[in-house]
């Protein structure tokens, strides 16, 4: 009887969890719906005011996605765009591992100061920054290049990834480490074998959305960079399709479809880590 | 007392390796940022602009005097504060209801968690093509006569530019929303299931759970949540930009901002504007700080 209940109840909460999600989902797909469909119809069909616009009457055509290789350095954008994102990603992730750990788990005078110093950076105001910026990239020898964007994305990587991480950090019990350290292990060998490995999902979340910042930035990218050969993928994308006020609808979607790619298999990959939440099961007893 | 003072020396090691630690993060922020961050004060109080001939004065407040006075500023700080209050909320309603739903499992749970993610993981930049082609349509396009009709509507009822405007605010919660819920789960996930199920034993209604349990537990990452969402939403520039095709009627601080050093060249006033933000973000982070910190103490 008992399993039968749960059972009934199981599958109430799966029916509650569909119809809440249900409207939602089709909120956040709608937009991606219209622009695959957008990007695969001709543009007599785009352009014809008797037409459907939520589906395809005309037959598919890749004229759009043929234009993207074709007349646009499409390729090279997407190679620029991945390996500013590896870089930038690492070296601001294993940054904020060591802060995040130091801010959140060593006691020591002006912690908190120290802190609040990382995050004040957000507050620095954005909309002007790239005009001094791109003197200190001058300065750094760096203009016109995509290591700029190198050294300019960890700086708000960084402030961002310190504070998930200490977040994550302070939800482990400090017994488990107290332990190790009274077993004669030192503060590093704490942080790499044991803090570390329970804060997988923390860090993986931090790796994700460091990533998705830098392939995702825009203003500096298009401020730093005028070759077409070193610009990144989404500037690329939008800054030679939009021509004054020219927009070539099609091959804008088809763009802004495929430059999002690598962003949707980097979730696939991390997704299990992210949605099983492995310190839940790690921290037990 | 010779523990004491192996408690000491350890003490001293701990200190210093705190401050190693911390050092390069430190020096990347300091090293990159802080001439900028100066050029921005020090031209806040003067006259710096491209488009005059003569050298640049030092004008003290005048910037910031100028601004005070302006009904223009006083109409963008409004349109922000509403702009941020309404996104904030919206986002966080709907981010803490998806990741609630996600947090348990079932059928279909990661293509769910996957498609709600994409809002927030596909680049701002060309995700907003597909709204404004959505919302703002070629006029030669089959849909557009019905989109027409549907901005001069709220555009009759609003004053003009309030089309625009709204589909800035409904991408905002479409992306932020996304966020907000991705990051709320890995919270829900750090929070060990014990807690939850001995609350759901101890609480009388799912309701009181909801407050006395999961929103306290929740808290750091609602904290980060929302300071996240308010920076964005004071100084969402291009956004705001690219879905109203620069024809902004609404401006917020960011883009006034931006209008007056780009189009204007007036640096010394866009500094002075940008900068006037500083103490109300300020104030919001040491607030949402207090909020980060207190789980810690009381389990301390």
């Amino acid at each position: 009887m008992t399993t039968a209940r749960s059972r009934g109840a199981r599958i109430r909460s799966n029916v509650f969890a569909y119809a809440n999600l249900a409207p939602y989902v089709f909120f956040v797909l709608f937009p991606f719906y219209f622009m695959i469909v957008t990007s695969f119809k001709s543009n007599a069909e785009l352009y014809n005011l008797k037409s459907i616009p939520f589906w395809i009457q005309s037959g598919v055509i890749m004229d759009h996605y043929a234009l993207l290789f074709q007349k646009t350095d499409f390729v090279i954008w997407m190679k620029n765009s991945l390996l500013v994102a590896v870089v930038a990603t690492t070296v601001s992730v294993v940054i904020s591992i060591l802060a995040g750990y130091s801010l959140a788990r060593l006691r020591f005078r002006g912690a908190a100061a120290f802190g609040t110093a990382i995050f004040i950076t957000y507050l620095i105001p954005t909309t002007l920054l790239f005009l001094p910026l791109s003197q200190v990239v001058v300065w750094l020898g760096l203009a016109d290049s995509i290591y700029a964007l190198m050294v300019i994305y960890p700086t708000f990587l960084v402030p961002f990834s310190t504070w998930l991480l200490m977040g994550y950090f302070r939800t482990i019990p400090r017994e488990v480490e107290e332990c190790a350290l009274v077993d004669g292990a030192t503060r590093m060998q704490t942080l790499s074998k044991i803090v570390l490995p329970m804060a997988i999902p923390g860090v993986v979340c931090a790796v994700l959305f460091s990533f998705t910042l830098c392939w995702n930035e825009f203003t500096y990218a298009l401020t730093f960079i005028s070759q077409s050969a070193n610009k990144t993928a989404v500037v690329g994308v939008t800054s030679d399709l939009i021509r004054g006020d020219i927009y070539f609808w099609g091959s804008l979607m088809a763009g802004a479809l495929l430059a999002s790619i690598p962003i949707v298999i980097v979730y696939v990959l991390f997704l299990d880590y992210y949605v099983s939440g492995l310190t839940a099961g790690a921290v037990k007893g | 007392m010779p523990p004491r003072t192996r408690a000491d020396a350890r003490r001293r090691r701990e200190i210093g390796l705190a401050y190693l630690l911390l050092s390069p993060a430190l020096l990347l922020l300091a090293g990159v940022l802080a001439y900028p961050l100066g050029w921005e004060i020090w031209t806040s109080f003067t006259s710096l602009s491209p488009l005059q001939d003569g050298g640049t004065a030092f004008v003290g407040l005048e910037n910031y005097r100028r601004q005070v006075e302006d009904p223009q500023f006083w109409f963008a700080a409004t349109v922000t504060v509403v702009h941020a209050a309404v996104t904030t909320l919206a986002k966080l309603a709907l981010g803490l209801g998806f990741a609630l739903l996600l947090a348990r499992p079932f059928r279909g749970r990661a293509l769910v968690f996957l498609a709600v993610f994409l809002p927030w993981a596909y680049p701002a930049s060309v995700s907003v093509i597909g709204w404004y082609w959505t919302l703002s349509p070629p006029i030669t396009t089959a849909y557009s006569v019905f989109m027409g009709t549907l901005k001069y509507a709220v555009d009759g009822a609003l004053g003009t530019g309030a089309w625009a405007f709204l589909s800035v605010t409904l991408f905002n919660i479409w992306r932020g929303s996304s966020f907000i819920g991705v990051l709320l789960l890995a919270g829900i996930n750090a929070v060990p299931p014990e807690l939850f199920e001995y609350a759901t034993i101890e609480s009388k209604s799912p309701w009181q759970r909801f407050w006395v349990v999961t929103v306290p537990l929740l808290r750091p990452f609602l904290a980060l949540g929302v300071f996240l969402s308010l920076t964005t939403g004071f100084a969402d520039l291009a956004n705001v930009w690219m879905l109203t095709a620069g024809r902004i009627v609404f401006p917020i601080i960011g883009t006034h901002a931006y209008w007056l050093a780009i189009k204007a060249g007036e640096f010394g006033p866009a500094s002075a504007l940008s900068l006037m933000l500083v103490p109300f973000l300020l104030a919001a982070l040491l607030l949402l700080f207090r909020l980060f910190d207190r789980p810690e103490r009381e389990a301390a």
